[in-house]
């Protein structure tokens, strides 16, 4: 039998549109698994089957709360996430506003200062002998800093992206006017940043809240342990018991995918904007 | 218009001030520490000792193995993010019903925290039940299951098998973005000239979308060097140690207090990192097209 132009572009786009099903499965299945095991009891679950709960165990939930001591960990999350943003925000947006309106030796000092930052890995060891001279170490401070640090590289040259479309005149207008730059940037620049300011705003979120590694290193006392580190730890004490583990990875993984969900475009904005313009 | 006035550097200190305290002079040190004999219960009393801790590490079997897993993981999961990103973003680019959804559904594992995922690939792994097992006896493929995480041929395996499955869908973003900017015309102007599918892809399609390759080789390469959490929650570099990596062998040595060797290790990633970012960097950029 012999296919028509018509039949054929039938049977190409179905072959594409089966492909892209099947991909869409390779990331809901598990991710379909957990959440259906975290209202399962512990039997259930750990046949890991792709089916519903006989009986909804909503109490999971409410075990994995207070075993888990999710509320702290929640809390301190929050904190860390809540600094770490703000401080990236202003700090990045004041320091690539300058850097993006002069280029002076200064600037171009800067510019590859933070560009180290974006290759380089964090030497953590030292920083952590750096926090203890500091007496900084085990605290929210220290993490706080260390993470901003981290974060900063990004964040700026995002935003001087940005910024440099944003027509000149705006400030010099501004500083006629007589206005000294501090209004200047907060008055007039700032509002217009809003788009990048919401792409770097959600970015540092995510990654604050998911970051793993330095609070691991930095938080001895469990009190101060964040999410990832307090469901990592949980699943050390609980392996057998899935249901619990598969409520806590939910719980643990919610607040981002709840935002990523409502910013979605912010979010794929954060991830292409070195894309298109290297 | 005065711009030493209006544009003042101080505008730029807290960034500078916060990133040199916290990332660089941290670096520096290091680089200073990595030979001592740095130890946790000296921590201010390091004695220098020269290239032994480097002469050490090229002397430990371990790290040999650590330094190979992570090459092997950053160059697989490269390779795998790169075609699987260019795939996905080329069904979503074609004819396919129902983009949004799928776009959604394809970049949700990069949000999603690495513990989250690396504790969900532990249930996917496991022996006893698992869900990769249980998939593949209903598919009556019984003899291929396998204790995944425990074999310490397949670990490796599963740990770069999660990256990809994180990461393809950044790439694919990052891809859709480029292809997005490619201006029909030339895919118009291809056709009138009896170009095929193919010519058109190889000869449009891939060139135009180099920035996009440079930005997804270069952040996956990085990326894979530095490669931490999943091995850490799946396997702690076991069994054995077959799949320690860099990061996971130097949070070891911290743990023992062993701070110079640690230096010394962060110290080797740098140098590894920092060189392959200048080299692929240089060398993707040729090969940039201007539009």
């Amino acid at each position: 039998m012999k296919l028509g132009m018509k039949e054929k572009k039938i049977v190409f786009s179905t072959v594409l549109t089966v492909i892209t099903i099947a991909a869409c499965l390779i990331i809901l299945i598990p991710l379909m698994i957990v959440v259906l095991g975290s209202f399962k009891n512990s039997a259930e679950a750990q046949a890991f089957a792709l089916s519903l709960p006989t009986e909804w165990h909503f109490d999971n939930y409410s075990h994995v709360l207070v075993k888990g001591k999710i509320g702290q960990a929640f809390r301190n999350s929050m904190i860390i996430t809540a600094s770490v943003t703000a401080i990236v925000v202003i700090a990045g947006s004041l320091s690539a506003f300058v850097t993006s309106r002069k280029e002076t030796r200064y600037t171009k000092f800067v510019y590859y200062l933070f560009l180290i930052g974006m290759v380089a890995p964090i030497q953590i060891v030292t920083t952590y002998a750096l926090l203890q001279l500091l007496n900084l170490s085990g605290t929210f401070v220290g993490v706080i800093l260390v993470e901003t640090a981290l974060q900063m590289p990004w964040t700026i040259f995002t935003m001087s992206g940005f910024i440099k479309n944003v027509p000149r005149e705006l400030d010099e207008a501004s500083f006629i006017d007589g206005a000294t730059p501090v209004r200047t940037f907060f008055s007039v620049i700032f509002p217009l940043l809003k788009p990048i300011v919401a792409t770097v705003i959600v970015t540092t979120a995510m990654g604050a809240w998911n970051e793993f590694m330095v609070p691991l290193y930095f938080f001895n006392s469990s009190s101060k342990w964040t999410m990832p580190l307090t469901v990592y730890n949980f699943f050390g004490q609980y392996s057998s018991d899935w249901n619990y583990v598969f409520a806590d990875l939910v719980l643990t993984a919610l607040p981002i995918t709840i935002l990523y969900l409502l910013c979605q475009k912010y979010v794929v904005a954060g991830a292409t904007a070195g894309a298109v313009k290297g | 218009m005065n711009k030493k006035k209006f544009y003042p550097n101080y505008f730029t200190f807290p960034a500078v001030i916060l990133f040199i305290i916290f990332y660089c002079i941290p670096i520096i040190a290091g680089f200073f520490m990595s030979f001592t004999d740095w130890h946790i219960k000296r921590l201010l009393t390091p004695k220098f000792v020269g290239f032994k801790n480097f002469i050490r590490l090229f002397g430990d079997e371990h790290f040999i193995l650590a330094l190979k897993n992570t090459v092997l993981f950053a160059l697989s999961t490269t390779i795998g993010i790169v075609i699987l990103g260019l795939l996905l973003a080329l069904l979503l680019n074609s004819a396919v019903k129902g983009k949004a959804f799928f776009r959604t559904v394809f970049y949700l594992p990069a949000v999603l925290s690495l513990i989250v995922i690396g504790i969900m690939f532990k249930a996917v792994f496991k022996m006893d039940g698992g869900i990769l097992n249980n998939i593949l006896t209903v598919l009556g493929l019984q003899s291929l299951t396998n204790d995944w995480l425990g074999n310490p041929k397949t670990a490796m395996f599963c740990i770069i098998f999660v990256q990809i499955w994180k990461w393809s869908g950044f790439a694919m973003a990052i891809y859709l973005a480029g292809l997005q900017g490619i201006s029909a015309d030339y895919y118009e102007a291809a056709t009138i000239d009896g170009a095929t599918a193919l010519q058109k892809f190889r000869n449009i399609t891939l060139p135009l979308l180099m920035p996009a390759f440079t930005v997804v080789i270069t952040m996956n390469t990085i990326g894979g060097f530095k490669v931490f959490e999943q091995v850490y929650v799946m396997t702690n570099g076991g069994p054995g140690f077959s799949t320690q990596v860099l990061s996971t062998y130097i949070y070891s040595e911290f743990s023992k207090g062993s701070l110079g060797r640690s230096s010394a290790m962060s110290l080797l990633l740098f140098l590894m990192i920092s060189t392959i970012a200048v080299i692929l960097n240089t060398a993707l950029r040729k090969r940039e097209v201007e539009m």
